[in-house]
């Protein structure tokens, strides 16, 4: 293993990579020298973030307006993560939409897909408990998991049983009770005009007029507000009811610091499998969750003690993770920098993600995604490897073109292998490298000089080699 | 939290919509700019979607919807396009369309054969970075938004340059990111200054002559307008269009009228309901006007919900009868108001 930079420089690299899409080397020098723990603050401090504007964005791209379709608004998104200088933010509604999954194929509407991601931007690192009520209203979430059809005297139970299983408890903390009385404590919770938004969805109907966006409405008239026994407790329970008693469980601190270490520590195996596997570190969980009861449910606080605890820093937990694909298209996007302004291009290239495994917007079921090395199979490798190499190796986007000036010191004179392969891999956030992987690219180096011909400048050969880190596994993983 | 502004009438009548959703054929897939031949027909210039390039295509309609055809299509092919931008019409009624992603233009007859295809990329006299809004002078002089080079510039029909006005920037004269662009009767030029959000008038020869609004959503005020036209008494009418709706001004800049917008089933949307039952059954149940507690103050989420607003008007022009006629983008219509 060989360190390509300081260790104070290393560590914030981690950081960049975990809590954003990583950071170019010019970057980690201007925050490690603001410090690290001036830096978590930062990446927390999501209020008001700069990026580019909607109203950029619309003026350009039609679809990325009226978003009919999924496509548009995934791409829509994808400008958020390239240009956001509040990176952390859009990594936790990537994981949010990991975690909350839901898809396009039964609403048929990708403005109220973006809507839902905009609310995981409102609240995603607020209260736990906010998050789980704005989510149980959240109109995207009533189509998908069938509120809308759940009524007084006639429950649908399915939005009540994902809300204990995959939401926040965990299979084996509740009872097929507890999801009936669930379910009943959120009837009448629905969308304004149900008729007609949901034929609209199930006849992928865009006429007359295009999509209309889906609003929450609670009827009254059909909730069911009668005792219910829910997780021990007894009551009228509404939906607010049923969440509150959720959050108090110690089950939920687990199930939500499992999430929290999983997406931002190291990859841990499938939810179906949480029951039946320990954690990877059944230390960090517990310190989680105590954060958790302690702040009385405040996600910020709970990432801000893993941002700054010994688990996450660690060296150990480094490149731990496999990058998911949303996230390697936009660490990629934001070091090229080819995005400064709306291009007709950004929707193939947002496409990328998709032919890697993760169609955003999407997902497969309500499960979301399986991460870690369930993203890498032979297929999805190449599409990796393909992505990182073709951006990094076009010399006129502008993020290539000044990596390039830096590792060249401006000159337009070759160094020797074993420097320029090291500069390239600094520049690209890459902090430690195999052995084999640093003498690989160092072999081509020295074959690439020794083969140089007039036709190739200096400047090409050092861009032949950001190709090869792209495709390195270090830059694969996070 | 907002809650919808109120629709306000005067000197704008709403008259009727025209056009539906459709991605292809009859109808509309994101309009985005509209030219009037003199025999009275609508030619509505589709930006189509860049995930479906049906939508790339003229519509070819008429103020009581009789239906004409399409043509034009997406690509980077002779007479292909990938962002239609403007739409213009000379003496001779030979149709012109600006493409800003190939930066040209593309010229046909009314049938749809193309006559001619011009333009280069770059930033000298004469080259274009991203065209956007396009009208004619009395003169069959082509006025070009040139709007990533922040100008106006002047061609023959046949795309020889004349001259330009303009550079990038906020002070007098200058444009940012400007769009739409209208000609008066006296000649004056006006421009939809949409980053400065203000009006720009300048005359016939390009001299700066006064900029009309300022920054918000107020009175008078605009956010990003994407167009501009004037009638025959020096009323502007102004696309406001992120803040969803259409605003006057009278000749001195002076606000007189705001419109939310106020459509109503299309001849084609009635007969698409009609043809789907089912759908116009829940829809005659559902309420199109909900009052919604909206979370943001952005009102592209306003328009979004309410099926009857201004959903990004991306260009306003009048017809031959002197109704105006709104390009009401998202919404996939036109809407048409009577003026004065």
């Amino acid at each position: 293993m060989t360190t390509t930079m300081t260790s104070e420089k290393a560590l914030m690299a981690h950081l960049m990579r975990r809590a954003g899409f990583g950071a170019s080397s010019e970057e980690l020098d201007r925050l490690v020298e603001q410090g690290y723990d001036e830096t978590v603050e930062q990446l927390l401090d999501v209020d008001r973030p700069n990026r580019m504007s909607d109203n950029l964005i619309r003026r350009y791209h039609s679809e990325y307006s009226g978003m009919m379709g999924n496509l548009s608004a995934g791409a829509n998104w994808m400008y958020r993560m390239v240009s956001t200088d509040a990176p952390l933010r859009e990594k936790l509604n990537l994981m949010w939409h990991g975690v909350y999954a839901t898809g396009y194929s039964k609403l048929a509407n990708g403005k109220v897909l973006h809507d839902q991601i905009r609310m995981f931007e409102r609240h995603g690192m607020g209260s736990f408990k906010n998050l789980l009520i704005e989510i149980s209203k959240d109109p995207a979430m009533l189509v998908w998991l069938d509120n809308v059809q759940n009524h007084n005297g006639a429950i649908n139970e399915n939005y009540g049983r994902e809300l204990l299983e995959l939401f926040s408890m965990g299979v084996g903390n509740y009872s097929e009770h507890d999801v009936k009385e669930a379910a009943r404590a959120f009837t009448g919770w629905t969308i304004g005009n149900t008729e007609y938004m949901t034929m609209k969805c199930a006849r992928d109907s865009v006429w007359p007029y295009g999509r209309l966006s889906f609003h929450f409405e609670f009827k009254a008239d059909d909730h069911d507000d009668g005792e219910k026994e829910f997780l021990g407790h007894k009551g009228n329970f509404n939906g607010e009811d049923i969440v509150d008693i959720i959050c108090q469980q110690p089950a939920t601190a687990d199930f939500l610091s499992r999430h929290i270490y999983s997406f931002f520590v190291a990859d841990e195996a499938p939810v179906p499998e949480w029951p039946y596997k320990p954690p990877r570190d059944p230390a960090a969980i517990a310190a989680l969750s105590n954060v958790y009861f302690e702040s009385n449910y405040s996600i910020k606080a709970m990432l801000r003690f893993l941002f700054k605890s010994d688990f996450f820093k660690s060296e150990e937990a480094r490149f731990q993770r496999i990058k998911g694909p949303a996230e390697l298209v936009a660490s990629v996007l934001r070091l090229t920098e080819e995005y400064g302004q709306p291009n007709i291009s950004m929707n193939p290239t947002s496409q990328q993600a998709q032919f890697m495994g993760q169609w955003l917007l999407s997902p497969p079921s309500v499960e979301g995604w399986h991460w870690g090395t369930e993203w890498i199979d032979s297929g999805a490798l190449v599409e990796r490897v393909n992505f990182a190499s073709e951006r990094f190796g076009n010399i006129d986007s502008p993020g290539v073109r000044s990596v390039v000036d830096r590792i060249l010191d401006n000159s337009d004179e070759d160094l020797p292998p074993d420097e320029v392969v090291d500069r390239a891999l600094s520049e690209l956030g890459i902090t430690e490298i195999s052995d084999n992987s640093r003498e690989a690219l160092i072999d081509f180096a020295k074959k690439q000089s020794e083969i140089a011909t007039a036709e190739q400048t200096p400047r090409e050969r050092v861009v032949n080699i950001l190709k090869l880190v792209g495709a390195t596994p270090e830059f694969q993983r996070a | 939290m907002t809650t919808a502004s109120k629709t306000k009438t005067g000197h704008l009548s709403y008259n009727r919509t025209v056009g539906v959703a459709a991605m292809q054929g009859r109808g509309f897939y994101y309009p985005w700019a509209v030219s009037v031949a003199a025999d009275g027909r609508y030619f509505v210039l589709g930006r189509g979607s860049d995930s479906d390039p049906r939508g790339t295509r003229y519509t070819v309609m008429d103020y009581d919807e009789k239906y004409y055809g399409t043509f034009g299509e997406f690509g980077t092919g002779e007479g292909q396009s990938l962002w239609n931008a403007g739409t213009a019409i000379d003496s001779q009624q030979r149709l012109y369309q600006s493409d800003e992603g190939l930066h040209r233009i593309i010229v046909r007859n009314l049938d749809g054969d193309l006559l001619n295809t011009w333009g280069e990329f770059g930033a000298d006299e004469g080259q274009l970075n991203g065209p956007t809004g396009i009208t004619f002078t009395a003169n069959d002089e082509l006025l070009i938004v040139d709007h990533q080079n922040g100008r106006i510039q002047k061609f023959t029909p046949e795309g020889e340059f004349i001259g330009s006005f303009g550079t990038p920037g906020s002070g007098d004269g200058q444009l940012n990111l400007p769009w739409g662009i209208c000609v008066d009767s006296a000649g004056d030029i006006y421009v939809a200054d949409w980053g400065n959000d203000r009006i720009a008038k300048f005359t016939g020869n390009g001299e700066f002559v006064a900029n009309y609004g300022s920054s918000g959503r107020g009175e008078g005020e605009f956010d990003a307008p994407s167009s501009v036209a004037v009638d025959d008494n020096g009323y502007m009418y102004v696309a406001d269009w992120a803040n969803h709706r259409v605003q006057v001004l009278d000749s001195d800049g002076a606000f007189v009228d705001v419109h939310r917008g106020e459509s109503t089933n299309s001849k084609w949307a009635q007969e698409f309901l009609d043809t789907n039952t089912e759908e116009k059954e829940a829809r005659a149940t559902a309420n199109l006007e909900p009052d919604i507690e909206f979370n943001t103050d952005d009102l592209h989420e306003e328009s979004a919900h309410i099926e009857k607003y201004f959903w990004g008007p991306t260009h306003l022009v009048f017809d031959n009868d002197g109704r105006l006629l709104v390009v009401d983008s998202n919404r996939h219509r036109l809407q048409v108001f009577d003026v004065g």
